[in-house]
């Protein structure tokens, strides 16, 4: 009985240290993760700007806007990135791809910005909104908005994946853990059952099993057959 | 014999399509074939070009430019035809330009889209396509100075967010600026709009605007869709569509089961960049209506998926037909061993040449587009007529 309790206490251990690993390592994932994503999010936004900035600058100096709009069409495919704008030196809008029309919010602001800037637009969601001057600024500036709704479904997922294998390797450390001390622990019963046999000179069936086993157990059981044996001749 | 050009065989000169024979602009891709088509076969009837017939290796893109690259790529790689024709819509074609430099050494030129941007007339592209049609800028600008002419100087764009939307913008921009005004309200829709969906939402931010007249740059079903909303929302200014919009599709739209349909066309004004083919009197007309009824030309039936009425006449198969009747021109004058090498001089040959409707045709190193003039029409008893008198249609009362 004693025994039982004392694995017991052993197997609340062992499923509390690992609860405390996962929880700690899951934390430091989501920080980990939520950080390095977002960070690229916000850089590859900015790329994106810098490189549509770079290529504007021939087709505003020498084509059409529709080659610009062209342009900037094809970067919009690129998942996250939900609109993107560009305004003159003057701060005229030359090509968007906004629809219905051009956000008020986006109208009032200052279309020179470049800095990461978190947008709420009406009716089309949360974003972040990073500039690129065109040619230092004098011929212009790049905006990428990237949906942070779908940023931050991205970054979940990632999370989830990682929380999901460290829920699986807790599990699945928790039952080896518990297989392992149940290795321990049911010889030890045995042994105890055996002492109190001993203790009350009966005999038991599995007695030959346990006192031919060639480890700790198998060593304890014959001593305790010994002492017993000792004490009944004694008796005698 | 003298060896020819790929896409040319003793008996046939293959020329390669892709246009939108699918969704909600099929209707501009079949009219443009059905046009070409009908001269085509009466030239093939006539015994071809030096014994070879014209062939039409045609793909759909459904008017998205993804597609219309594969199908370049296909045509151009695959196909081996002799030259690219009858291409529709800029958003498909900026994307075609690139490919037509990166084969530069092989000569495949692009014949006669059916767009007026800019991209395909200027550099760095403008030497691997040859235009017919007037371009947007033009289109755009005549439709400006007419309203500012009449005195509706506020002037709003509606357009499809894409390079053929921002082509047409900015002509209308540049117009403006010139009479020293700015456009005064813009609202956008998605390529690919449905009649049935609703432009309420851009209706409200141009009608917030107060303009004096509305430019679509659009396709047919979207055009129709807002114009029959500014109509509901009570916008009553003057609507204004470019000629890539398929005016009878447009038209038909507006009035097959309308309750309203006077009302919903009556402010509208279309720029077309050919003449009228009611205007009978005109010779290439009388020709392409003559050929349209005899040929009854069909689109290509294993690329049709979607219903879809043929016009007897219509503007944009007057294109197609004018365009086929100047390619067949310039076909005639290469050499009896077509190549690819040949096609540059035999269109700088092209000098006031007469296709029939009454402007001569010209081309040069310096004049890669064909026509220049703009035609203007209106609805009366639902069908599309010149626009004679903007002051009376249109002045401010």
């Amino acid at each position: 009985m004693k025994i039982k309790k004392l694995f017991q206490k052993t197997r609340f251990g062992i499923f509390a240290l690992f609860g405390m690993i996962s929880l700690s390592t899951s934390a430091l994932c989501i920080y980990t993760v939520d950080t390095h994503l977002s960070e690229e999010y916000e850089n590859n936004s900015k790329n994106i700007a810098k490189t549509i900035a770079d290529s504007s600058v021939d087709i505003l100096l020498n084509r059409d806007l529709a080659a610009l709009q062209s342009l900037i069409d094809q970067f919009v495919e690129i998942q996250s990135i939900k609109y993107i704008y560009i305004t003159d030196e003057s701060g005229e809008f030359l090509a968007h791809t906004f629809v219905p029309g051009i956000p008020e919010v986006i109208r009032a602001d200052d279309p020179f910005k470049t800095e990461a800037i978190e947008r709420n637009l009406p009716g089309m969601g949360d974003f972040v909104e990073v500039g690129s001057p065109i040619l230092a600024g004098i011929a212009g500036t790049v905006h990428v908005g990237m949906d942070t709704g779908l940023i931050a479904l991205k970054i979940q997922r990632a999370i989830g994946r990682q929380v999901y294998l460290i829920c699986i390797i807790l599990v699945v450390g928790f039952f080896a853990a518990i297989w392992l001390v149940n290795l321990a622990a049911n010889p030890l019963g045995d042994l105890l059952a055996y002492a109190v046999e001993r203790a009350r000179g009966e005999d038991g069936a599995s007695d030959d099993k346990l006192l031919s086993r060639d480890d700790e157990v198998g060593h304890l059981a014959n001593l305790f057959f010994y002492v017993s044996e000792g004490k009944e001749a004694k008796s005698e | 014999m003298t060896q020819t050009s790929s896409g040319v065989t003793d008996t046939e000169i293959i020329l390669g399509v892709s246009a939108a024979f699918s969704g909600p602009s099929r209707g501009l891709g079949i009219e443009l074939y059905r046009g070409a088509s009908a001269y085509f076969t009466h030239i093939n009837q006539q015994g071809g070009i030096a014994g070879r017939k014209v062939v039409l290796k045609t793909y759909d893109d459904g008017y998205q430019p993804d597609p219309s690259v594969k199908n370049t790529l296909k045509l151009m790689l695959e196909d081996e035809v002799f030259l690219l024709f009858g291409y529709v819509g800029t958003p498909t074609v900026t994307r075609v330009l690139p490919m037509l430099k990166k084969f530069q050494d092989r000569n495949i030129f692009l014949f006669f889209p059916f767009t007026g941007a800019q991209p395909q007339r200027e550099p760095p592209y403008g030497d691997f396509a040859f235009n017919l049609r007037a371009s947007y800028r033009q289109e755009t600008a005549g439709l400006v100075d007419n309203f500012v002419r009449i005195n509706r100087k506020r002037i709003a764009v509606f357009y499809q967010a894409d390079a053929y939307g921002r082509s047409g913008w900015a002509g209308v921009r540049s117009a403006l600026k010139r009479h020293g005004e700015q456009i005064v309200g813009e609202a956008t829709y998605r390529r690919g709009e449905k009649f049935t969906g609703s432009m309420r939402k851009q209706v409200e931010i141009l009608k917030a605007s107060d303009p004096e007249a509305v430019i679509c740059i659009g396709a047919y079903a979207a055009c129709a869709a807002f114009a029959r909303d500014a109509v509901n929302l009570g916008l009553r200014v003057p609507i204004a569509n470019l000629s890539f919009v398929g005016s009878e599709n447009l038209l038909k739209l507006l009035t097959e089961g309308q309750d309203n349909s006077e009302s919903y066309t009556q402010l509208l004004v279309n720029s077309q960049v050919v003449p009228s083919y009611e205007e009978t009197s005109t010779p290439a007309v009388q020709e392409y209506r003559e050929m349209m009824q005899q040929y009854a030309p069909q689109p290509p039936e294993e690329l049709v998926t979607e219903d879809y009425t043929p016009f007897a006449q219509s503007f944009v198969s007057l294109e197609g037909f004018l365009n086929a009747k100047l390619m067949v021109e310039i076909l005639r004058r290469l050499s009896d061993a077509p190549q690819r090498s040949q096609l540059e001089d035999a269109v700088f040959s092209i000098r006031d040449f007469d296709l029939g409707i009454g402007e001569q045709v010209s081309f040069g190193p310096d004049r890669r587009q064909g026509l220049q003039r703009v035609y203007y029409t209106v609805v009366e008893n639902d069908r599309f007529v010149t626009l004679d008198n903007w002051e009376d249609r249109f002045g401010k009362k």
